[in-house]
């Protein structure tokens, strides 16, 4: 814990740079800033960057983990780490696809049917996090091979493929805003992120969700039910991951079970976002402008011909550099 | 002096023979202690006197094994803290209890914010601030902005913002544990007129300290504990700070 030595004067009107540069908002606005740099210097060295048509590719290409990162900024903030969410994520394009072609139950029911997977897996997450007191990585873990097995044993590990126009459109379809042609799941992700900015921004979970994360014993001492809204978190999470895996399998136009997970890039960009790992400090903002800083520089190094293998090498820098910008500016 | 007549009428909480053992060793053993409305009682004892065991089960942290608790006359049994807060017991530890990453008006309002719209549970920050900006100057705390994130605070704000807390929880019973240990002088002065002040509204206070000056100055009994045993409450009026200090090192003269 660092003490920081009386300040009295931090609120006495004037703007202190070095406490915004500390602040959770100040990271955002460094991103905004690093991710202008990053769209300036794409624009320069490729031509078909700067572009209204690449940019709403950019928009879907991150709007899987857009989604998911969305509720998983939530479940940061309150200390807690779900790594099953790319398992989840692929078991409820299966079972969406199953429910689809093997049910008269129409696309709701698909819907709702991979929704209940994602907020059980969550709630069995939940409930031995916050009641057993078992670490969430392990936990989360073991979640990650049970899951990824079952949904490889009830496809029997073959592809199911999705048919039905009226769920395609969740992941194909555009949405018309004057010339602008915005692509169907980026509309999710952003329509995501608002509903659960406004969350934490407005509500009492939300100001729970960063009190816990603060600290989860002077939470209980005031009889706040921390339990309870842990065990909400890992549903949430599982939720989140269910719904960005029915937009990745209209997108797809199949459930695929073997998939590899997406979660690694998931807690990546709420990291880099600026969600501390210890929990207790983080903002939707920072997601976004994350999400949208490592989709603009995989598209960019696309269009420059840079291999995706030295694609996902540049991901790993830009969080390492982030994390040690963010250990640096402690120094302040 | 008023207070004189504190230890009259009917106390607030009854401890009758309360005791705590783990297995074989008997932490606390046989407790009897009567605290009255507008009384502050100091609590001494070396190390490993059964102090903090025996406030952590005024304070629901831990059941006792044996013995009773009554409150206003009426039984009760405290299995976790939140009985405790029912029972309008508030506890501040040493490490406060505070998330320090949220404002001073949050942690005021911790567990007992303020909502509209019973679905959404939207948070009327305005009317919190405006609300702990009144307690706080009622209470003379002085905390410049209760926007302000409780990392940024000294230890003395801290404390203030733990004490504002329960003050706004509405306890009848404040136990404090070691509330000075981390207080220079001036915070220190600060926190024993907010005590006296808290008595003066007729709540009771239990406080552990080290600090002879201190339980001189703020309390009206002090009780001295030793080896799990409460060996002798005094009258803080009638008795001077060598005689606790001999209780406390040797014991029953």
């Amino acid at each position: 814990m660092t003490q920081s030595v009386t300040q009295p004067d931090r609120n006495a009107g004037g703007f202190n740079l070095f406490g915004f540069a500390r602040s959770q908002e100040g990271v955002v606005v460094f991103l905004l800033v690093a991710l202008m740099i990053v769209v300036a210097v794409f624009s320069a060295a490729s031509p078909y960057f700067f572009d209204v048509r690449n940019g709403m590719n950019i928009g879907r290409a991150i709007s899987i983990i857009g989604i998911a990162s969305a509720f998983t900024t939530l479940l940061m903030i309150a200390g807690g780490l779900d790594l099953s969410i790319g398992a989840v994520m692929n078991a409820a394009g299966v079972v969406a696809a199953m429910v689809l072609t093997q049910t008269n139950l129409g696309v709701g029911g698909a819907i709702v049917a991979a929704v209940a997977v994602g907020a059980l897996v969550g709630w069995v997450n939940g409930m031995f996090i916050a009641k057993l007191g078992i670490n969430p990585l392990i936990m989360t873990i073991a979640m990650q091979f049970v899951v990824r097995g079952l949904t490889l044993g009830f496809s029997a590990s073959a592809s199911k493929v999705i048919v039905d126009p009226t769920f395609l459109a969740i992941g194909q379809s555009y949405f018309h805003i004057g010339p602008l042609a915005i692509p169907a799941p980026l509309l999710w992700m952003l329509l995501t992120m608002l509903v659960l900015w406004f969350v934490l921004r407005f509500t009492l979970f939300g100001k729970y969700v960063y009190a816990v994360g603060g600290k989860a014993s002077a939470c209980r001492r005031a009889g706040i039910n921390v339990n309870v809204i842990t065990i909400q978190l890992y549903m949430l999470s599982g939720i989140g991951a269910a719904l960005a895996g029915v937009v990745l399998a209209a997108i797809q136009g199949a459930g695929i079970p073997y998939g590899a997970g997406s979660e690694l890039s998931v807690i990546s960009a709420v990291i880099l976002g600026g969600v501390s790992l210890a929990g207790g400090i983080g903002l939707i903002e920072g997601t976004l402008v994350a999400v949208l800083l490592v989709g603009v520089l995989k598209n960019g190094m696309t269009l420059m011909g840079i291999s995706s293998v030295f694609q996902m090498v540049a991901e790993g820098l830009v969080l390492v550099g982030a994390v040690t910008l963010d250990r640096l500016k402690r120094r302040l | 002096m008023q207070h004189a007549e504190t230890t009259q009428g009917r106390p607030f909480l009854e401890a009758r023979n309360i005791g705590k053992r783990y297995g074989g060793l008997h932490a606390v053993r046989d407790v009897n202690l009567s605290i009255y409305p507008g009384e502050v009682i100091g609590i001494v004892g070396d190390n490993g006197a059964g102090k903090s065991t025996f406030i952590k089960m005024l304070a629901g942290d831990h059941e006792p094994t044996s013995g009773e608790l009554l409150i206003e006359g009426r039984p009760v049994r405290f299995s976790n803290p939140r009985d405790a807060k029912q029972a309008q017991i508030e506890t501040i530890y040493q490490d406060l209890a505070l998330c320090e990453n949220l404002s001073v008006m949050d942690n005021i309002f911790l567990g007992h914010e303020l909502t509209r719209n019973p679905v959404l549970r939207l948070l009327q920050r305005n009317k919190m601030h405006i609300e702990s900006r009144v307690l706080l100057d009622d209470l003379g705390i002085g905390i410049p902005s209760t926007h302000e994130l409780v990392v940024n605070l000294s230890g003395g704000q801290r404390q203030a913002t733990a004490l504002a807390r329960v003050a706004k929880a509405g306890a009848k019973l404040i136990i404090l544990d070691e509330p000075s240990a981390a207080l220079g002088v001036r915070e220190t002065r600060a926190l024993l007129d907010l005590i006296l002040r808290f008595r003066s509204q007729g709540k009771s206070i239990l406080v552990i300290s080290h600090e002879m000056r201190d339980v001189f100055e703020i309390t009206d009994r002090i009780a001295i504990f030793k080896r799990g045993e409460l060996i002798a409450i005094k009258r803080t009026k009638e008795t001077t700070p060598d005689e606790i200090v001999s209780l406390i090192i040797r014991g029953r003269q």
